[in-house]
């Protein structure tokens, strides 16, 4: 235990977890974090036609490199049929991993505490059009107190990108839903530009400002379209969202209507106690923006980095901050690069370093030490690169230490060879969060339980 | 604050201030502990949806008599937190009763609330909080005639399936060769709970703030 330091134990669980601690760095700051030694990433992964059973699964990698099963898959475990694996999170006492389909709008809520290393399905909901009133494609889970925030991309109406957000108790029961503001019907929120789109895709809260901050995507007609027809059909390329929206995180009203034009995708916040700022960055537009709180206590946004060359549609899909704000690892999905930029001003960033990861490079998670990256590579299964006979449809996960100068590999594993599928987003899990060290040393100590 | 916090410390010097981590970062406060640092929702103007049934459980009170959770549960709001007399992180269990203060001194102010709130400590450590330790414990913060509830168990038993239902995972932290450290971990949850037996809320440190929680309490009584 003394090489897994864990933020869950001892009293520096309560302590640190709200305020000076990073993601493994992307999730919601208000659990419980591994910041030495993670010893599994949990990969949810689609399900591809004619690799191994076809069906969408959670797959479990050994990454502590102490343990004899490193760098090996030690568990999957498939759900059933494909449902557009996408996102996953995790509940904010950590035993629980909700993974979610965007296709199906099922949500598979996983049992992660009970045997870190043996993920077991502990319930599935497969009614979440009908209890959120017609919310389609679920896509963040996100942590609050006691209770799951999910986003959705699109409706059940016209499956165009109008939707909204549901909350779910931790027991996976559902609570409420709200639908984002739109020209039609703002909900008392402020319209600061152009755009009213009513587009949901990413969450992020801000409890001591209470803020909660969501960016827009598309719907389920464009995200379930071929990639190559929906790039080809104008109206189609119309329905993206340009919006980014501010919230009264308490109360669950929209505040004011941000225009971020270009698909804002990922939102990621800072995690110092008195920086009220994230960043998001733009797919069509190939854009690092800042979402901020400006002197007068007004949230604004601004295109503050370029990423790129935006003519040649880099398409940056996920992102990841540093513990300490620094900086921010961005992914370009159409030319397989990650690129570093330095962000100690926001206001300014400055890209720094870039690494060719591989094609279609999509999903990246950072150890809390910033030392260890890691990368999947499947963005949707329609838009995967499948036109060129297969040879660039590469799925695979991959680890490389980052050293503050240079990303050097250190295993890589070719999910299709493996018969898994398509590799999409990773979470953490660690024994020792759990009051339980790895069956290797023999020690497990939940005796009180 | 700060007499408070030190007044804190008298009950963490009675814990087994095992360290098992040498070089932990500083710690930084917990907002509630700090003026809150924006403006709430004005109280009533926003929904409260319930989050399930709160849970029943087998009680001690502070004077051994046994009872039901449900008995303390259903005729008022009530602020339900789980903590332990020992717990010596400052934005844990010392977070809660320092906010839970905090809620009574706003709740005493308020004639529409002083009699239609109670608040409610529960032990998850039934072995070092026996009644008559947190009864003690109580009375550094209760105020006179004031409805704050201290109540623990009789046993490992009779406190999980409290927890269990209630979703507060606690862990006893060991060393390296099992022993126990005399400190245990947890999320910290506070519940927000109506008089029909429903939770409104809950909280964690990140969102325990007095004025929120007395806002809410406003906005349940709205209803």
């Amino acid at each position: 235990m003394s090489r897994i330091f864990i933020a869950a134990l001892g009293f520096l669980m309560m302590a640190v977890a709200p305020m000076t601690l990073a993601d493994e760095t992307c999730m919601s700051p208000y659990m419980a974090k591994i910041v030495g030694q993670e010893d599994y990433v949990y990969i949810w992964t689609l399900g591809m036609e004619g690799v191994g059973d076809g069906e969408d699964k959670l797959v479990t990698v050994d990454v502590n490199p102490d343990s004899k099963t490193y760098g090996e898959v030690v568990h999957s475990l498939s759900v059933g049929g494909r449902n557009e694996a996408h996102h996953s999170g995790l509940t904010d006492d950590r035993r629980y991993l909700w993974a979610s389909g965007l296709d199906t709008s099922k949500i598979f809520i996983f049992d992660i505490y009970t045997d870190p290393a043996q993920p077991r399905l502990h319930r599935e909901i497969d009614d979440f059009v009908a209890k959120t009133g017609g919310i389609v494609g679920p896509h963040t889970n996100y942590a609050l107190p006691g209770r799951m925030l999910i986003t959705g991309l699109s409706n059940n109406r016209d499956h165009g990108g109008r939707t909204g957000m549901a909350e779910y108790t931790n027991d996976g029961d559902f609570i409420t839903s709200v639908w984002m503001p739109t020209d039609d019907n703002l909900q008392g929120a402020v319209k600061s530009g152009n755009y009213a789109d009513g587009y949901g895709y990413d969450a992020r809260a801000l409890p001591r400002r209470n803020v909660l901050v969501t960016s827009s995507f598309t719907g389920w007609n464009n995200y379930m379209m071929n990639l190559g027809k929906m790039m080809g059909d104008p109206e189609a390329m119309k329905r993206f969202g340009n919006t980014v929206v501010i919230w009264d995180l308490h109360a669950r009203t929209p505040k004011k209507v941000l225009d971020v034009p270009g698909a804002p995708l990922e939102l990621r916040c800072a995690w110092g106690s008195r920086s009220n700022y994230c960043f998001t960055t733009t797919a069509l537009t190939s854009k690092i923006w800042l979402i901020y709180e400006d002197d007068a206590g007004e949230w604004q946004a601004k295109a503050v980095a370029d990423i790129g060359d935006a003519s040649k549609i880099p398409l940056p899909v996920d992102i990841s901050i540093s513990a300490d704000d620094n900086h921010l690892w961005v992914n370009t999905w159409n030319d397989g690069l990650v690129r570093l930029f330095d962000i100690s001003d926001p206001h300014a960033p400055e890209q720094v370093f870039e690494k060719r990861i591989g094609e279609q490079i999509n999903m990246v998670s950072q150890s809390w030490d910033g030392e260890r990256v890691y990368f999947t590579s499947s963005l949707l299964a329609n838009w995967d690169k499948t036109e060129s006979g297969g040879e660039d449809d590469v799925q695979y996960f991959k680890l490389y230490n980052w050293d503050g100068a240079t990303l050097t590999p250190q295993f890589s594993l070719d999910f299709v060879e493996m018969g898994l599928g398509s590799p999409h987003q990773m979470r953490f899990g660690a024994h020792a969060l759990y009051g339980k060290a790895p069956a290797k040393t023999g020690h497990d100590d939940m005796a009180a339980r | 604050m700060r007499q408070w916090l030190i007044g804190l410390l008298g009950w963490c010097a009675v814990s087994a201030l095992a360290a098992p981590h040498q070089h932990e970062p500083p710690v930084v406060l917990a907002p509630g502990y700090e003026d809150l640092q924006f403006e709430p929702p004005s109280a009533g103007s926003y929904q409260l949806p319930s989050m399930g049934e709160a849970a029943d459980g087998l009680i001690l009170d502070t004077s051994g008599n046994a009872g039901r959770l449900h008995d303390y549960l259903g005729d008022k709001a009530t602020v339900l937190s789980f903590i332990f007399t020992t717990c010596n992180d400052v934005n844990g269990c010392p977070l809660a009763t320092y906010v839970m203060s905090g809620v009574q001194k706003a709740v005493l102010k308020d004639p529409d609330l002083v009699d239609q709130v109670r608040i409610v400590s529960f032990s998850f450590d039934p072995e070092k909080d026996i009644p008559s330790v947190l009864g003690r414990y109580g009375d550094q913060f209760r105020a006179e005639g004031f409805d704050w509830e201290f109540l623990t168990t009789a046993s490992e038993d009779a406190l999980r399936p409290t927890l269990d239902a209630y979703d507060q995972w606690v862990i006893r932290d060991y060393d390296e060769e099992g022993n126990y450290l005399g400190t245990m971990s947890h999320i910290l949850r506070v519940y927000l709970i109506d008089s029909d037996r429903r939770i409104r809320n809950i909280y964690s440190t990140s969102y325990l703030h007095a004025d929120t929680v007395v806002n809410d309490l406003r906005t349940l009584l709205m209803q």
